[in-house]
């Protein structure tokens, strides 16, 4: 899967500069970095929903499910909301039991709260298949067992699906758990890429290697 | 005074004819209107609200002016429009109950608009970001936009409805307050009251009260079991 080459800017000031690449087919792609350093930017950009400076899609002819960090409920049932993207009755049950959901079925979606929001959110999107799924934070909102049984069903996703997942997250224990192969944002520049245990463990820029001590992930020196 | 009052309930209970005539001008005029500016204002709010484009600030601000428009400046617009020196002379509209409706329409329209510009502004971003993430066609976006917008659409009426059933500058300019014609019950009172014909004032001043009361009460229940 291509991206092309592109830039994005706000204003005067040019928050995001990102090269031409390509995204493994099957694999989950963690995209790290600071605040600021350009993640949610990219996922907006790459999923249409804002436009580049160059006012082309950087990915063309793909089928791409979005998340965005804020998740929305739309004004109905929580089993409405699930079968608005896919009629699949079946798999919108397994959604719901994949993530503690199928007890809230009936209940009005606006009126979920934050981390039930988030998993109707995702369970959601996950309805029905993509060649490429940008998931922005999807579980920021989440408590520790939401979050893991959110990430079981997003590989359960990637592996069923064949999909390529671009999962932006500030949280490297959840990239070390959920992805193959990361990318690394520095101030709206992608500084890093490549696997995930050479880019937490013998990172070759100095900036990546900066940012991992300062989570408390100590590179191999 | 309170003999006042017991002679407007007797002539309530009695269906005075007048009395309903003014009840049924009214009804035509106030439901027409607010019923026509929904369907006019609806669809321009949710677009207002829901679309960035150049020009669309200007846009807000004209409309948030109109909604201050004072009724006596449309019936005067109206009327030199429709009035033997108008433009629309030929149409032989002015002291009807049409123009009248239509002086509403050009007033409460604006409100609808604005209220639901306001409404739509707020859950837009959400509703677009997430149907556009999950790569809907537009016009399923659109539909979802609508179907959000539902609940303010009958705070929408409520406001329109009750501009119009209490209006009194404009549609006394344009419709004349004319007896058995174009008379509602705004105007009415006005005319009964300057008479001294204070029974009839009031009886179509309780009238009014209720109609608004009955009116608030269902679309209130109505959307209350909507949301529920």
């Amino acid at each position: 899967m291509k991206i092309a080459a592109f830039t994005k800017t706000y204003g005067k000031k040019m928050v995001l500069r990102f090269p031409a690449c390509e995204l493994p087919q099957g694999r989950i792609v963690a995209v790290i970095g600071a605040n600021g350093s350009g993640k949610s930017t990219l996922a907006k950009v790459l999923s249409g929903i804002e436009p580049s400076d160059q006012r082309v899609r950087p990915l063309m002819g793909v089928s791409l499910g979005y998340l965005p960090q804020k998740s929305y409920g739309f004004h109905m049932s929580l089993r409405a909301n699930l079968l608005l993207n896919g009629g699949d009755k079946a798999l919108a049950a397994r959604r719901m039991d994949a993530l503690k959901i199928r007890d809230l079925e009936k209940a009005r979606a606006d009126r979920l709260s934050g981390g039930e929001t988030a998993r109707m959110a995702l369970a959601r999107l996950l309805m029905r298949p993509y060649d490429l799924v940008i998931l922005d934070e999807p579980t920021a909102a989440m408590d520790r067992e939401s979050t893991l049984l959110a990430e079981q069903l997003v590989k359960d996703y990637v592996r069923e699906t064949g999909c390529t997942m671009l999962l932006v997250t500030h949280s490297l224990q959840q990239a070390r758990r959920m992805a193959q192969e990361v990318l690394f944002l520095y101030n709206g520049t992608l500084v890093e890429r490549g696997p995930i245990a050479q880019v937490l463990h013998r990172p070759e820029r100095e900036e990546t290697r900066q940012f991992l001590e300062f989570y408390g992930f100590a590179p191999e020196a | 005074m309170k003999s006042s009052l017991i002679q407007a309930i007797q002539l309530i209970l009695s269906g005075n004819a007048e009395l309903m005539n003014i009840l049924k001008v009214t009804a035509r005029m106030s439901l027409t209107s607010s019923l026509c500016a929904l369907l006019i204002g609806v669809p321009i709010g949710i677009w207002l609200g829901s679309r960035r484009f150049w020009g669309r600030d200007a846009l807000v601000v004209i409309n948030r002016t109109l909604m201050g428009t004072p009724p006596v400046v449309c019936g005067l617009l109206f009327y030199l429009l429709f009035s033997g020196v108008g433009p629309f002379r030929h149409l032989k509209l002015l002291f009807t109950v049409k123009i009248m409706i239509l002086a509403q329409v050009a007033l409460i329209t604006p409100i609808v608009v604005g209220n639901m510009e306001t409404y739509t502004a707020s859950v837009a971003p959400g509703v677009m970001e997430t149907a556009k993430g999950m790569g809907f066609p537009r016009w399923k976006t659109f539909l979802l936009l609508g179907n959000e917008c539902v609940y303010p659409i009958f705070s929408a009426y409520l406001l329109a409805f009750s501009r119009a059933i209490a209006e009194v500058g404009a549609v006394s300019m344009v419709g004349g307050a004319i007896a058995w014609k174009t008379n509602v019950m705004t105007t009415a009172i006005m005319q009964y009251t300057n008479q001294g014909n204070f029974s009839l004032g009031i009886a179509l001043g309780l009238i009014l009260m209720t109609a608004s009361l009955i009116v608030n009460t269902v679309l209130t229940l109505l959307q209350k079991r909507l949301s529920q």
